[in-house]
C-alpha cells in the first residue's frame, strides 16, 4: 500500500517571548509533540482537535511552510520542507478564511492564470476545466466577478480552482465555513465524490462534526500536540452509540482537558 | 518560458483587476488639478521673485510637467507593504507558499500589473492638465518615449525598496512607521517636489549616490530635457540598483522564510 503522507516523531518547538515589566523572558512551547502517522492514498483522513491544538502546525509543517525541529515526514514521497517547490505541484490547498481567486475578476480567469502558474497543457487543461465546471455546477457564474458571488458559489469555485491541476493530496482548512446547510451538504458531497472517483488523498481540518462525517473515514484528533485518537469513523460512532459525533468528540476533549489521554 | 508566462499572466491578471477602480480616476483629477495648481503658484512666486525665466534650465512650464510626471510616479507607487504586512500577520501568506510560485516575484508580477494601470489613467489626466496649464514641452514625443523605457526599471526598483520594508513585517508585524519613512524619503530625495538640480551641489552628490532619484527624477527629466546620453544613463545607474536591492530582498526574504511563524489558527 502507498502512502500519502509519512509522519514520524514530528515535533515543533517554537521560542516564546514574555515580558517581565522592562525584560523579556524567552521561553519555549511545544506546539507539536513527537506526532507519528501515516495516511494511505487515497484516504480521506479529518485531522481535528480544540483551538491550539496544533493542528495547524502540523498542516504547516506537511505543506513545508514551517520547518520541524525534529522528526521526519514525506508528503507523496517529497520532504515538504526541502521540496515544497517541486511538491506544490502534486497537492492542492483550500484555506476557508482565505481566497486565491482574484476578487474582481470572474473565477474563469483566475483558472486560467492557474493553468499558466501550474504550467498545464493546454488541451488537459481546457478537459479538466470542462469537467470541473460541470461537476461542480460552476457554469451558471464562471464569468461573473467573485465579489458577486455568494459565500457558497465562491466556495465551490475555490475547491475546483484546487483541483485544476490534478493534485495527489488536497488539504481542506475548514472548507465550509459560513456557509449555510445546503451549501456545505453540497460541498462535502462534491469533495466525497471526488476523494471516491480520483482516489483523491483528502486532509480536512474542521471544526464542523458534520464535514467529518460525510466526508471522512478516518479521525485523528490532536489536542496539546499529541495525537489522542486514531480511528475510523465508524468506529468512533460505533464506540458512541446514543451520542452524536459532536458529543464523543467533546466527550473526548473534555476528558483531556482533566488528565492526558494518549495512544 | 514557463517561468516568464506564469509571471506576466499575473501581472495581466492584476491589471485587469485594477481596472475595477477606474472610479478612482475622478478623485485622481480633483487630487492633481489641485496639487499642480498649487504647485504653480507657488513655482511662478519664485520665478518672478529670483526675476529669472530659468532655474537650473528649468523653466516655469517644465517644472509644471516635471512634477506633473513625479506626482503620477509617486501616486502609482505600490501598496506592496501594506499587502504583505497582511499576508503575514493573517497568516494568507499560506495560500501563495502551497503554489508553484516565488513570493517576492508573486509580489513584483502583481504589482507591476497595478502599478501600470495606475500611473496609465493618472498620466491621461496629468498630461491634460499640465497641457492646460503649462502648454507642451518642446520634444514631448521623444520625452515621452525616454520616459516609457524607463519607467519599468524604475517601477521594479521601486517595488524592490517597498518589499525590503515590506518583508520587515516578518519580525516586526507592523511596518507602517518604516513605510511612511520610506516614502518621504523618496518623495524629498527622489525629486518629487522640484528636480535634484535645483539642490545645492554637495547635496545633489548624496543624493545621486542614492536609489530613489532613479525611480522618480530621472524619468520625470526626460520628459522636459530628453537627451539619449541621460537615459542611458539612467538605465545604467537603475540597473545597479535593481541589482542591489533585488540581492538584499532575496537575502531578507530567505531569512524570513527561516523565522516564518504564522498566524491564525
Amino acid at each position: 500500500m502507498r502512502h500519502a503522507v509519512e509522519v514520524e516523531n514530528l515535533r515543533k518547538v517554537y521560542e516564546v517571548k514574555k515580558r517581565r515589566g522592562f525584560k523579556s523572558v524567552k521561553s519555549e512551547v511545544v506546539s507539536v509533540n513527537n506526532v507519528s502517522f501515516s495516511v494511505p492514498e487515497g484516504q480521506a483522513l479529518a485531522f481535528v482537535g480544540p483551538n491550539g491544538a496544533g493542528k495547524s502546525t502540523t498542516i504547516r509543517m506537511l505543506t513545508g511552510i514551517l520547518t520541524p525541529t525534529s522528526g521526519e515526514a514525506r508528503v507523496l514521497g517529497y520532504t515538504p520542507w526541502k521540496d515544497r517547490a517541486k511538491m506544490a505541484f502534486h497537492i492542492g490547498a483550500v484555506f476557508g478564511q482565505r481566497s486565491q481567486l482574484w476578487y474582481h475578476l470572474p473565477a474563469g480567469d483566475t483558472f486560467d492564470l492557474l493553468a499558466k502558474i501550474y504550467n498545464l497543457d493546454k488541451f488537459d487543461y481546457r478537459r479538466r476545466r470542462a469537467e470541473l465546471v460541470e461537476r461542480f455546477d460552476l457554469g451558471p457564474f464562471l464569468d461573473i466577478p467573485v465579489r458577486r458571488l455568494s459565500l457558497g458559489q465562491r466556495m465551490r469555485a475555490e475547491v475546483a480552482a484546487s483541483l485544476l491541476h490534478g493534485p495527489r493530496l488536497i488539504l481542506l482548512d475548514e472548507p465550509t465555513i459560513g456557509l449555510d446547510i445546503h451549501a456545505r451538504q453540497q460541498l462535502r458531497e462534491l469533495i466525497r465524490d471526488w476523494n471516491r472517483r480520483e482516489g483523491l488523498t483528502v486532509f480536512l481540518t474542521s471544526h464542523d462534526t458534520g464535514d467529518i462525517e460525510s466526508v471522512a473515514e478516518r479521525v485523528m484528533i490532536i489536542n496539546h500536540g499529541r495525537l489522542v485518537l486514531d480511528e475510523t469513523v465508524d468506529s468512533l460512532r460505533k464506540r458512541n452509540t446514543g451520542r452524536s459525533l459532536e458529543d464523543a468528540l467533546a466527550h473526548i476533549y473534555g476528558l483531556e482537558m482533566h488528565q492526558a489521554v494518549v495512544l | 518560458m514557463s517561468f516568464l508566462r506564469k509571471y506576466a499572466a499575473l501581472a495581466w491578471i492584476s491589471a485587469r483587476s485594477n481596472f475595477a477602480y477606474a472610479g478612482e480616476v475622478g478623485g485622481r483629477l480633483m487630487f492633481l488639478s489641485v496639487i499642480l495648481f498649487i504647485f504653480m503658484c507657488v513655482w511662478k512666486a519664485a520665478f518672478a521673485n529670483a526675476g529669472q525665466d530659468r532655474f537650473a534650465g528649468y523653466s516655469l512650464d517644465e517644472i509644471i510637467w516635471y512634477l506633473a510626471l513625479t506626482e503620477c510616479i509617486m501616486m502609482s507607487s505600490p501598496r506592496v507593504t501594506a499587502l504583505i504586512d497582511e499576508d503575514v500577520r493573517t497568516g494568507a501568506i499560506a495560500v501563495q507558499l502551497v503554489r508553484p510560485l516565488s513570493y517576492p516575484l508573486y509580489r513584483l508580477a502583481s504589482n507591476f500589473g497595478e502599478q501600470t494601470v495606475k500611473f496609465a489613467s493618472t498620466a491621461l489626466v496629468a498630461v491634460a492638465i499640465a497641457w492646460v496649464l503649462g502648454g507642451p514641452p518642446s520634444n514631448f514625443g521623444t520625452g515621452a518615449m525616454m520616459v516609457l523605457i524607463a519607467l519599468p526599471m524604475a517601477f521594479v526598483l521601486d517595488f524592490l525598496g517597498y518589499m525590503l520594508i515590506g518583508l520587515g513585517a516578518f519580525w516586526l508585524e507592523d511596518t507602517t512607521g518604516l513605510m511612511l519613512i520610506y516614502s518621504r524619503l523618496t518623495m524629498i530625495a527622489g525629486g518629487m517636489l522640484m528636480p535634484l538640480d535645483l539642490f545645492p551641489e554637495p547635496v545633489q552628490a548624496i543624493l545621486n549616490a542614492l536609489p530613489f532619484g532613479y525611480i522618480v527624477c530621472g524619468p520625470a527629466r526626460l520628459l522636459v530635457h530628453p537627451d539619449w546620453v541621460s537615459l542611458v544613463s539612467l538605465l545604467w545607474h537603475q540597473l545597479f540598483w535593481v541589482v542591489v536591492m533585488g540581492t538584499a530582498v532575496a537575502l531578507v526574504y530567505r531569512l524570513a522564510l527561516n523565522r516564518i511563524a504564522l498566524n491564525g489558527g
